[in-house]
């Protein structure tokens, strides 16, 4: 086995490098989600989609579970889906829906900065989150 | 005051990032400097090969599968400015990977809730390997990119 200090040294300095980079993204976006949380959009949000929910199968009180999950994480989303006493069926419509989607505003970011395109990434995302909960909803 | 604390937050992920992604790539290192990673890529490759991975690609995706999205994302990060993989290689694993990362802990968290398994793993895997073979697909016939042998 190879080791040398040239080897450690290059690892170590790849290793800031890229958690620099990650922090990048990870420091602003961490604020953004915690303003989003404060002021109150998602609470909008889910208050305007609701009347959409039934289309997943979900009533209308799910849409802030799948809000929290999408733009905070799946923690967030857990919390909230534990203030609701949701049945077996709908929190697994959820559950997979959030597979496909979740956190956003931070994963997005760290997508972009791997390469990925916005424009491919996050379509894809939603799209397939939204597919799954249409599908669930009509087969569960 | 909610500035800070989303300050706070963002800089106790990076301080847990780091304590990660430093020693992983130190790891990582000594491994390609004895040829280990080939071996593992090596492995690791054909699942992949008919997504359009290469070698070098395969590897932060499964990493990415198991760990999850940001140290994936960290090795394509690290690996990219190398000139390492191509940019229709970076779409497919970036399509693959936002679909489908951290099957562990994602599948985890509602699993305990009684989720059933196999719903939390099964649709994102099978999706995910779709998006990346239709990414690719595309890549090769529109932009007449040179499929990986």
């Amino acid at each position: 086995m190879e080791v040398s200090w040239e080897i450690v040294l290059r690892g170590l300095r790849k290793g800031i490098a890229t958690t620099l980079e990650l922090a990048k993204v990870i420091v602003p976006t961490a604020i953004v989600i915690r303003l989003l949380q404060a002021g109150g959009l998602m609470q909008w949000l889910a208050e305007a989609t609701a009347p959409f929910m039934g289309w997943l199968g979900l009533p209308g009180e799910a849409a802030v579970v799948l809000f929290s999950g999408y733009f905070i994480n799946l923690y967030a989303a857990i919390g909230a889906m534990l203030t609701l006493s949701l049945e077996m069926r709908e929190m697994t419509i959820i559950a997979v829906m959030l597979g496909f989607c979740h956190s956003i505003i931070a994963e997005t970011a760290i997508s972009k900065k791997a390469g990925a395109a916005v424009s491919l990434v996050l379509p894809l995302r939603v799209g397939t989150s939204l597919a799954a909960g249409l599908v669930l909803g009509g087969l569960l | 005051m909610i500035l800070l604390e989303g300050l706070s937050n963002g800089i106790a992920s990076v301080w847990v990032l780091a304590r990660i992604v430093i020693p992983l790539m130190v790891v990582l290192e000594i491994a390609r400097a004895n040829r280990w990673l080939e071996r593992i890529n090596r492995w690791v490759h054909p699942p992949f090969r008919m997504l359009g991975l290469s070698e070098e690609g395969a590897f932060p995706v499964l990493v990415a599968v198991i760990f999850g999205l940001l140290f994936g994302s960290g090795l394509i990060i690290a690996n990219y400015r190398e000139g390492r993989l191509s940019c229709v290689e970076v779409q497919t694993m970036g399509g693959f990977m936002a679909i489908c990362h951290a099957l562990f802990e994602d599948t985890l968290i509602f699993a305990v809730l009684g989720i059933p398994l196999w719903l939390l793993v099964v649709p994102r895997t099978v999706v995910a390997i779709l998006v990346s073979l239709v990414i690719y697909r595309v890549a090769v016939k529109c932009f007449l990119v040179p499929a990986v042998e």
